[in-house]
């Protein structure tokens, strides 16, 4: 049974689609990539995904268990971590985990112990046990926020951008993290721009443009022998701008 | 650049003009309108005692000024300000010329600007001199009271990034809305004072406000006194510079400097003991933790209790201690009004609560809970404290049952307002270093002010029942009844407010993260259907809102509150219009005042009911529309 399925979601803001039937499946262990030029409505699909924004059409289900008939049962079984929502902002990093995973059922002392080990994982702790997380920098709220979505031990992941602003000794921390996540068999699905970072971790990837799902697949079959970067830039149907116009920045 | 930026102004105010706001600007212009067509006609009444007239003219310009500045803290910052241009390279001068140019493209700024003609009406009535110094004060005035509006605004901004500060600015504005609120007493004054005019003292302080500056130079053209014409009028043009000047200054980026609160060591992080033992626990204990470090919040803990202080104090001046026993009663009404976006402070992370499988409940518990907390022992104790010092226990049971009533129905309602009538604002931190940047709260305080004294009725008049048939013990009943009433409440309405997150949350998380409602068509069709408050159309809202004010006005200041007066036998008539009518009529002026009130009310919930069964007529024609296609 697949990990994660989405069938057909569709989501309109007045006359803007922005989100045209999609359809994602990722395959139980594996470590999915979606891509997409800005604006091609992977946040958006996101969010629909994992139960936060209502989608006019469309289901998706975690393991067989649909996200919005059994809203309880599905949240369970994803960690999630959407792009540039807010926190309970005047907790400290400690302070924020202990309490959910309390919240999540698990008993203080466990709460504690895997607290402790994210902020020491995420670099979190130390000179920033006390600052607020209303003041973490920008790469900080990241890393945070990836802890929470860990924090429950969930079967499913569901990162957006979790890459973005993070620093490069994190970054390469949160990578072993997460293969050692799907080795163990879970399952994850990030969005991501970085199209050399896909290629290194991801196994499936899909590619959605202007809300529709273009391709789908396992990584070599969708690159067919070119890099990503070149099929992505085929598929999106789009030429790469920057060589015309703006004669007056470079004179 | 001042072209570009009133473009830009009204671009912003295209945009956000949704049907709820219209309405309210429409309300708000509507009674501003009233207002300043009162003010000119002020200025052609002619009065026995010669320095009456400059003497209102000059406390009615003053209250402008008041309402400017402390206006801002309810309605947050304006839509273009400083910030939005700092990586701009445009001269700061040049800036403050834009956004002062773009503030004079506002509905307030017409309205006020047509109460400050009536300067040119008292000029009209002396000589034609006085008219040509009036149009340049009337001006001048104007320009001075959006300059101060902006400065003050900077000013407390600035403050109000510590807990310190937001106590400070938080008195300031309660002050600031007691006077403003509480002006009638002035009126009143004025009344015992037609014919011995104002105290030389008083009247010499309001001729020294800069507002009354260009009163000043307007009268000695009329005398044509050349130097008390030029002199005040010039004054004004150097503060109106030297406030230009302010505000150019205080434009530029803000110091980072920002009292940074801590957060608990690792070993006190865990929620421990009873925090731990339930999913109530640790919600309250994170709900607790912001109220202590939130300086917004500590804004919210002082402005309601500051204001009922000041509010109580101020009738002191015609010696009447009979407000002291409801300083608690007060404080719990308008800390309920000023806390009732709980959710919408707490911006976008709302996500996190929806993803926790099934926590609503104990989230709004812990919210209710904690805001309880807040404002229960100390409302409690100033109701003590104020009854100790009014020195007799007649109006004990009263303020204690309303006290007890409005707590439990304000924990109750504000968590129910807090998901029905949430207004969104930016995320906490993007606003930490500008904490006033926040959404329009005014509609909805009003609301909240208007739903808790309904909570606290009953009780009052079980008290009432039982003063007019001299019973003590059913007297005594209120009490118990305003805590049944507030245990309802809190219960009924937490369970609602629940409710609703766990069925529209993703409705809400979308509106805090777009800021504005979305059409009813992004609710997918298993959606309960919107309320109609959501949907009604501006004439509606319009209506609605606008007999609410005429109600609340009615009902409770000029309707219950002289009655109790008249009951407790007191011979004071603080500014109660009932009051001052000769004795026969008293008694018809307050039933007609609580007549109008109820009928007001009914005029409401009529125009609501109406839209409602419109917005359900609406939903199943657009099912039935839905399910054709599928069908066919
Ligand atoms: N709340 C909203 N209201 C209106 N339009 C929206 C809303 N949220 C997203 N959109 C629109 O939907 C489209 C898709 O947005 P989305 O955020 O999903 O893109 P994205 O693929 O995540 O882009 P990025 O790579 O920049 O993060 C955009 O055109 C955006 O303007
Ligand atoms: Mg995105």
């Amino acid at each position: 049974m697949a990990a994660f399925r989405l069938v057909g979601l569709h989501k309109r803001f007045g006359e803007h689609t922005a989100v045209d039937h999609a359809d994602l499946t990722v395959a139980a262990g594996s470590f999915y990539g979606l891509v997409g030029p800005n604006g091609a409505g992977k946040t958006t699909v996101l969010s629909m995904a994992v139960g936060l924004q209502w989608p006019d059409e469309g289901r998706a289900s975690v393991h067989g268990v649909d996200v919005w008939k059994e809203p309880l049962r599905a949240r369970r079984l994803m960690g999630v971590l959407p792009d540039g929502l807010a926190m309970p902002e005047r907790l400290t990093g400690r302070e924020l985990l202990t309490s959910l995973g309390q919240l999540h059922g698990l008993d203080a002392a466990e709460a504690a112990r895997r607290a402790g080990e994210l902020l020491a994982v995420m670099e979190l702790d130390g000179s920033a046990e006390r600052t607020l997380v209303v003041d973490y920098s920008t790469g900080m709220r990241k890393k945070i926020g990836l802890a929470t979505a860990l924090l429950h031990g969930p079967k499913l992941l569901v990162l957006d951008e979790p890459f973005e602003a993070v620093d490069p000794v994190s970054a390469a921390t949160i990578k072993q993290i997460l293969k050692r996540f799907v080795a163990g068999g879970g399952s994850v699905l990030i969005s991501s721009h970085v199209m050399a970072l896909v290629e290194q971790l991801c196994d499936t990837v899909g590619v959605m443009a202007k809300g529709r799902v273009v391709a789908e697949g396992p990584l070599d079959e969708v690159r067919g022998g070119r890099s990503l970067e070149e099929t992505f830039v085929d598929l999106v149907g789009v030429e790469i701008g920057g060589s015309e116009g703006l004669s007056w920045l470079v004179s | 650049m001042v072209g570009v930026l009133i473009r830009m102004k009204l671009a912003v105010l295209r945009n956000t003009a949704t049907g709820g706001k219209m309405a309210w600007v429409a309300l708000g212009g509507t009674a501003g309108l009233c207002l300043a067509i009162a003010n000119i006609v002020l200025a052609f009444f002619d009065f026995a005692h010669p320095r009456m007239l400059m003497d209102l003219l000059a406390v009615t310009f003053a209250l402008w000024a008041l309402g400017w500045m402390a206006g801002p803290a309810f309605a947050g910052e304006p839509p273009l300000n400083g910030q939005h241009f700092h990586r701009q390279p445009i001269p700061r001068g040049t800036l403050a010329l834009g956004l002062l140019a773009s503030a004079m493209v506002a509905v307030t700024t017409a309205v006020t600007l047509l109460a400050f003609t009536s300067l040119i009406v008292l000029a009209a009535r002396l000589n034609l001199g006085a008219v040509v110094v009036a149009v340049p004060a009337t001006i001048l005035l104007l320009l001075l009271v959006v300059l101060l509006s902006r400065v003050v605004m900077l000013l407390f901004g600035a403050l109000a990034r510590s807990r310190f500060g937001g106590v400070v600015t938080a008195t300031v504005t309660a002050a600031m809305i007691a006077l403003a609120s509480f002006s009638w007493i002035v009126f009143i004054g004025i009344y015992l004072l037609l014919d011995h005019g104002f105290p030389p003292g008083l009247s010499m302080l309001l001729r020294s406000l800069p507002s009354s500056w260009g009163l000043l130079s307007v009268e000695a053209a009329g005398r044509g006194d050349r130097w008390w014409t030029v002199g005040p009028l010039a004054a004004l043009a150097v503060l109106d510079v030297v406030l230009f000047l302010v505000w150019r200054r205080l434009l530029g980026p803000r110091r980072p400097a920002r009292a940074v609160v801590r957060g608990s060591s690792a070993q006190r992080a865990a929620p421990r003991g009873w925090a731990a033992r339930s999913d109530l626990g640790v919600l309250y204990l994170k709900e607790m933790r912001t109220w202590w470090r939130d300086p917004l919040r500590t804004q919210n803990i002082v402005l309601p209790a500051a204001f009922s202080v000041i509010t109580a104090l101020l009738p002191l001046m015609v010696d009447f201690t009979g407000f002291f026993p409801f300083v608690g009663v007060a404080t719990a009404l308008m800390g309920a009004a000023t806390c009732a976006n709980l959710y919408g402070q707490d911006g976008t992370a709302l996500w996190m609560t929806l993803m926790l499988p099934g926590k609503e409940k104990a989230d709004v518990r812990a919210r209710q809970l904690a805001w309880l907390t807040v404002f229960g022992p100390m409302t409690l104790l100033m109701t003590a404290a104020g009854s100790a010092l009014h020195g007799d226990l007649f109006l004990l049971p009263w303020a204690l049952a309303a006290n007890l009533a409005a707590l439990g129905g304000g924990a109750g309602l504000l968590i129910w307002i807090s998901v029905m009538d949430l207004v969104p604002g930016p995320d906490p931190h993007k606003s930490k270093n500008s904490p006033l940047d926040h959404g329009d709260v005014t509609g909805q305080s009003f609301l909240m002010l208007l739903l808790t004294a309904v909570a606290v009725l009953p009780a009052l008049g079980v008290a009432l029942a039982g003063h007019l048939l001299d019973r003590s013990p059913l007297l005594w009943a209120s009490v118990p009844v305003g805590l049944l009433v507030g245990a309802a409440c809190h219960v009924w309405f937490g369970d609602l407010a629940a409710r609703r997150l766990r069925e529209k949350g993703p409705g809400l998380l979308q509106l805090m993260r777009s800021g504005k409602r979305q059409a009813v068509a992004d609710a997918p069709p298993t959606a309960p259907a919107p309320s109609a408050f959501e949907t009604m159309g501006v004439k509606s809202r319009f209506l609605m809102w606008g007999s609410m004010a005429v109600g609340v006005l009615a009902l409770f200041p000029q309707g219950l509150v002289p009655l109790g007066v008249k009951l407790s036998g007191s011979t004071d008539r603080v500014w109660f219009l009932a009051l001052y009518m000769p004795d026969p009529w008293q008694w018809p002026v307050i039933a007609g005042m609580i007549l109008i009130g109820l009928a007001s009310f009914g005029g409401m919930t009529a125009v609501y009911l109406a839209a409602s069964r419109k917005t359900k007529e609406n939903a199943a024609s657009r099912k039935a529309k839905k399910e054709k296609p599928s069908t066919a």
